[in-house]
C-alpha cells in the first residue's frame, strides 16, 4: 500500500507524504478509477433515491414526488402476512439448501478430476458438466418436469426398484419442493462452480505432493492433508459471498418449477414482490420488501465476514 | 471497393427515401407502436392486408405482444409510462385506465365528426360510455367484440362449457348428457372400457387447468352448474331487482362439486399432474386426442382443436355440453341449464390510444374509413377474386379457400389478426346495402358454415337430429343489465381478491386429492380460511352490480 511506482517506474515512497499528495502522485491511478467511481455511482447508488417510494403510497400517476408518504404501513403490511413470512422461510431455506449441495457438490467434483490423470478424460468431463450452465432455466424447467411427473423417468426408476408402489407426486407436494429446487441447481451448476475450485487446486505446489508422497501418504491422505488446506482460502471467501446472497435463493426456477398447489412452500420473496407488488401496482410495499432484503444481505455478509476475521481467516472486506 | 460501397450506400438512402415520397394524400407515413395484451404471431413483412392500410393511410405497425404474465407486463410498463401508441390491455385493461395511460376517445368521437364509429357503439352506449371519477362521460376503449348486428349468431359455444369428446357419445350410443352424474358415468364407463388410445397411449378422463388466471377451469364451473352464464367469481340471482350477488365457492352447493371431483379423482379419472401442468403442456395433452373431458371455454383450446382436425381425428374434437346439478345435489331442485348468454359487448377490451400517442386523429379517422363496408370486407374476408367470390350477391368462399384461413402460417400474410382482433369492428349480419343478409365474418356465412362441417361432424349431430353444435344447449337468455359480471373493474378489492384466488388455488386441488375421509373437515377449514375475502369481494360486487345494472335498469334501488 505504501510503495506505488510513479510513471517512470520509479518507486516512491508515500507513507510520510499527506494525503493530497499522495492522491496526486497517484494520479494515474484515480483517473483509471473515476469510471468505475462513476459507474457505481449512477447505477449503484443514484437508484437508491427510488427506496423512498418504500415509504409511501406511490402511485406513477402522480410520481415520487407527488405520492403520499404513509410511515412504515408498507412495512407492516408485509410483516402481517403469513404468506410473506412463509416467502421469507422458503428463501432462507433453499438458500441455505442450495448452498450446501452447490458447495459440497462442486468441491467433491473438482477433487475427482483433480485425481484423474487422463487428461482426455478430464476435459470431457469438465466440459460435459458444465454444458447445462448455458441452458435457459425454462429449459432446465421444462425437462425436470418431465423427468420429475408422476409418469416421469424418476418415478419409472423407482416403482421399477420396488422403492415405491405409488407414483411419488414430486411437483405437486410441498415437502418436496425446495429439495428439488437444490437437486436441478447442482445439476444445472455444478460443472461450473467446479472450475474455481480447480483452479485453485492447481495453483498448489506440486511439492507438496511429492513430500507428502515420500512421508508415505496415500491418496486419500494428501487429498486431506494437502488438496483441501489448498483450496481453504478460496473456500472461505466464496462462502462469505454467498452467505451475502443469501436472501436471493432465485427466482426463475421457483417461478417456473411452482404452481399453486405448492405455493406455500415455493414462493420466494421475489415470487411475493412480483405477486403483490408489480402486478397489483403495490410499487410502495414492493421496494420495501426490496430494502428489507438488502438490508438483512448487508448484516449477513458484514457477520459472515466479522466471524471468518475471529477465526482467523481470509476476509473480503 | 470503396467506390462500390459509396455507390451501394447512396442507392441505399434513395430507396429508404422512396416509400415516403410515394405515399400520397398529403399524410405524413407514421409508425404505430402496438401492444397485445395477449401472445400472438408477428405478420410477415409482406403481409398483403398491412400493406393496403400503408397505402391508404400512410401508417405502418410495430408490434408487440404478451409474452410471460400479462399484469407483470402491464405493471412494468405503468411504473416506466412506457406507453405505446396502440394500447391492448387485454383482460387488465382496468389498470392502464385506473393508471391514466389511455386518452378518453369521447373527444374525438361524436355523431358529426364520426358517423360510422357513433353509429357503432351507440346501440350499447349506455354501457360503454362510463363515467370517471369526477362524473364525466368516459370511453376509453372501443370493445373490440360484441356489438353485433341484427339477430345474434349461435351456432357454437364460445364460452364456458363442460366438454366431451365426441367419440365418448358416440361409443355411448349418443346419450342425452344433462347432469354432473351422466356425464360422469359415461366418462367413467368409456374410460373403463377403453383404457387406452389406439396408439397404446393411457385416456385421460377429466383435466382440469390451473395455471395462472387459466384457473377458471377449476374455479367457475360451479356457477353455471347452479344455471347461470358467465359471472365470473360470483353467482348473481337476476331474478329481482336487487340482484342479490354472492361468492359461490363457499357455499355448500359448491362443495357438492369438488366432493364428486374428489370421487372422480379416487376413481382414477383425474390425474395428479393435472394440478401442477401448464398451458402448453395442458394444449399439448388435448391435441394428442387423449383426454376425453374437461371444463374450459372454446376459446381457450382452439389450437389443440386445430391440431386435431389436422391430424383428422375429428373424432376425438369436443363437443359443449351444458351441464347442470342433478337435484340431489341442491335440495331436490331442478335446475334449469344457461351456458348461452346475450351478445355481450367486450366492455373494456381492445384498443385504447395512450397518452403518448401524437396522432389519435389520424387513428380515430382510420377506425371511422375501416367500418365501411368496403374495409370491413378486406379484413374479414380478404380480397375479392383471391380469398373469396360473390355468386348472386353471396360472398363466398371454396372449400380450400376457408381451408387456408384457418392456417396460421397463411394468416400471418393474408390476414391483419394482430390489429384487426383488438380494433372496433362489425358482427353479425350486413343490413344494407349490396351485400345486405350475408354475415360480416366468413365463419358464421351459413353456406360456409353448414357445408364446410366435416362428416364425421355432420353424421354426428345428425344423430342427434341436431342442426348445429349450439343445439346441446338452450338458446341464449337475455342479458343481465349488468352484462357479465366478470367485466366489472374490482381493482379497489385487488388484494383481497387476490387472496381470495390464492385460497381456492391452494386449496381446491389439495381437497380434491385429500382422502375422502378427511374432505368434510377440510371443506369446513377451507370456508373459514376464505371467508373474509370472500366477503370484501362479494360485498365489493354487490355494490358494483347493482350500479352497473342502475345504468340501464331504472327499477334498480342503489343504496346509500
Amino acid at each position: 500500500m505504501s510503495i506505488v511506482r510513479n510513471a517512470q517506474g520509479k518507486e516512491i515512497r508515500a507513507k510520510n507524504k499527506g494525503f493530497f499528495r499522495t492522491l496526486f502522485s497517484q494520479w494515474q491511478l484515480m483517473v483509471m478509477s473515476v469510471p468505475m467511481l462513476l459507474y457505481v455511482l449512477l447505477f449503484n447508488y443514484g437508484p437508491m433515491w427510488g427506496w423512498v417510494t418504500a415509504f409511501q403510497d406511490y402511485k406513477p400517476k402522480l410520481g415520487m414526488l407527488g405520492s403520499k408518504f404513509v410511515g412504515l404501513k408498507n412495512f407492516e403490511w408485509l410483516f402481517t402476512r403469513q404468506d410473506f413470512i412463509n416467502s421469507i422461510r422458503n428463501t432462507l431455506a433453499m438458500s441455505v439448501i442450495n448452498l450446501v449441495f452447490g458447495t459440497v457438490s462442486s468441491i467433491l467434483l473438482a477433487i475427482l478430476l483433480n485425481e484423474v490423470r487422463n487428461r482426455g478424460f478430464k476435459r470431457t468431463v469438465q466440459t460435459v458438466t458444465y454444458l447445462p450452465h448455458f441452458l435457459s432455466m425454462v429449459i432446465v424447467v421444462g425437462m425436470a418436469q418431465n423427468i420429475f411427473s408422476s409418469n416421469g423417468a424418476v418415478n419409472a426408476l423407482l416403482m421399477n426398484l420396488g422403492l415405491v408402489r405409488e407414483p411419488v407426486f414430486f411437483l405437486g407436494e410441498g415437502k418436496y419442493f425446495w429439495w428439488l429446487v437444490g437437486v436441478i441447481n447442482v445439476w444445472k451448476e455444478v460443472g461450473w462452480n467446479t472450475i474455481i475450485y480447480i483452479s485453485a487446486m492447481t495453483a498448489i505446489d506440486p511439492c507438496l505432493y511429492e513430500a507428502a508422497s515420500i512421508d508415505g501418504a496415500g491418496r486419500f491422505h494428501k487429498i486431506m492433508n494437502v488438496t483441501l488446506p489448498g483450496i481453504r482460502s478460496t473456500f472461505v471467501i466464496l462462502l462469505i459471498m454467498n452467505i451475502g446472497h443469501l436472501m436471493e435463493a432465485g427466482f426463475e426456477i421457483q417461478y417456473l418449477l411452482g404452481s399453486s398447489v405448492v405455493m406455500d412452500w415455493s414462493q420466494t420473496i421475489d415470487v411475493f414482490v412480483l405477486q403483490y407488488g408489480i402486478s397489483k401496482q403495490q410499487y410502495g410495499v414492493a421496494t420495501a420488501a426490496g430494502m428489507f432484503k438488502s438490508i438483512v444481505a448487508i448484516i449477513l455478509l458484514v457477520s459472515a465476514n466479522a466471524i471468518s476475521r475471529r477465526l482467523g481467516e481470509d476476509t473480503l472486506i | 471497393m470503396k467506390k462500390f460501397l459509396a455507390a451501394f450506400l447512396a442507392l441505399a438512402m434513395i430507396a429508404s427515401l422512396l416509400p415516403a415520397a410515394l405515399a400520397d394524400g398529403g399524410l405524413e407515413p407514421i409508425t404505430l407502436t402496438v401492444f397485445r395484451g395477449d401472445p400472438g404471431d408477428q405478420p410477415d413483412e409482406n403481409n398483403k392486408i398491412y400493406k393496403l392500410i400503408e397505402e391508404e393511410f400512410g401508417i405502418k405497425f410495430e408490434f408487440e405482444f404478451l409474452a410471460g404474465d400479462l399484469d407483470e407486463t402491464l405493471g412494468l410498463k405503468i411504473a416506466n409510462e412506457d406507453y405505446p401508441d396502440l394500447f391492448d390491455g387485454g383482460n387488465s385493461a382496468d389498470l392502464i385506465i385506473n393508471n391514466g395511460a389511455l386518452i378518453n376517445l369521447l373527444d374525438y368521437i361524436s355523431p358529426e365528426k364520426t358517423p360510422r364509429l357513433w353509429a357503432h357503439i351507440e346501440p350499447q352506449k349506455a354501457r360503454i360510455i362510463e363515467k370517471d371519477a369526477e362524473g364525466n362521460d368516459v370511453l376509453y376503449i372501443i370493445p373490440n367484440y360484441g356489438l353485433g348486428e341484427g339477430e345474434q349468431i349461435a351456432n357454437e359455444i364460445n364460452g364456458p362449457a363442460f366438454f366431451v369428446q365426441k367419440q365418448v357419445l358416440e361409443w355411448a350410443g349418443y346419450p342425452q348428457i344433462k347432469t354432473l352424474n351422466q356425464y360422469f358415468d359415461v366418462l367413467e364407463k368409456f374410460l373403463a372400457a377403453n383404457p387406452t388410445d389406439e396408439n397404446g397411449s393411457p385416456y385421460i378422463g377429466f383435466d382440469i387447468l390451473c395455471e395462472d388466471w387459466r384457473h377458471f377451469c377449476l374455479i367457475n364451473p360451479v356457477q353455471h352448474l347452479m344455471g347461470r352464464p358467465n359471472d365470473g367469481e360470483v353467482l348473481v340471482d337476476v331474478s329481482t331487482p336487487e340482484y342479490k350477488t354472492e361468492t359461490f365457492i363457499d357455499k355448500p352447493y359448491a362443495k357438492a362439486y369438488y366432493k364428486k371431483l374428489n370421487e372422480e379423482f379416487h376413481k382414477g379419472l383425474i390425474s395428479k399432474d393435472t394440478f401442477v401442468m401448464n398451458y402448453d403442456q395442458y394444449i399439448a395433452q388435448i391435441s394428442s386426442g387423449t383426454v376425453l373431458g374437461m371444463f374450459d371455454q372454446t376459446w381457450d383450446f382452439g389450437n389443440a382443436t386445430n391440431a386435431l382436425r389436422t391430424a383428422k381425428m375429428d373424432n376425438k374434437t369436443y363437443i359443449a355440453l351444458g351441464l347442470v346439478y342433478d337435484p340431489e345435489y341442491v335440495d331436490g331442485k331442478e335446475i334449469e341449464e344457461h351456458y348461452l348468454n346475450g351478445s355481450v359487448p367486450n366492455i373494456r377490451r381492445g384498443f385504447g390510444i395512450s397518452v403518448n400517442c401524437k396522432c389519435p386523429e389520424r387513428i380515430i379517422a382510420m377506425w371511422e374509413e375501416m367500418l365501411s363496408e368496403k374495409w370491413q370486407l378486406i379484413f374479414n374476408w380478404g380480397i375479392e377474386g383471391e380469398d373469396y367470390y360473390v355468386e348472386n350477391g353471396r360472398l363466398l368462399m371454396t372449400k380450400e379457400q376457408f381451408a387456408q384461413t384457418q392456417d396460421s402460417t397463411w394468416q400471418k400474410a393474408n390476414k391483419a389478426r394482430a390489429f384487426f382482433e383488438s380494433s372496433p369492428k362489425r358482427q353479425g349480419w350486413i343490413l344494407e346495402g349490396e351485400f345486405a343478409g350475408n354475415c360480416w365474418e366468413p365463419g358464421n356465412q351459413p353456406e360456409i358454415y353448414f357445408d364446410q362441417m366435416t362428416d364425421y361432424d355432420k353424421a354426428f349431430l345428425s344423430a342427434y337430429g341436431y342442426q348445429k353444435p349450439a343445439d346441446f344447449v338452450n338458446p341464449p337468455i337475455q342479458l343481465a343489465p349488468y352484462g357479465e359480471a366478470w367485466q366489472i373493474d374490482y381493482t379497489p378489492v385487488d388484494i383481497e381478491h387476490q387472496d381470495f384466488l390464492n385460497i381456492q388455488d391452494k386449496r381446491l386441488p389439495e381437497m380434491i386429492m385429500c382422502d375422502p375421509a378427511e374432505f368434510d373437515a377440510k371443506w369446513d377449514a377451507f370456508v373459514e380460511e376464505i371467508t373474509p375475502s370472500a366477503t370484501a369481494f362479494g360485498d365489493f360486487m354487490q355494490q358494483a352490480i347493482l350500479k352497473e345494472a342502475a345504468k340501464v335498469d331504472p327499477n334498480v334501488v342503489l343504496p346509500e
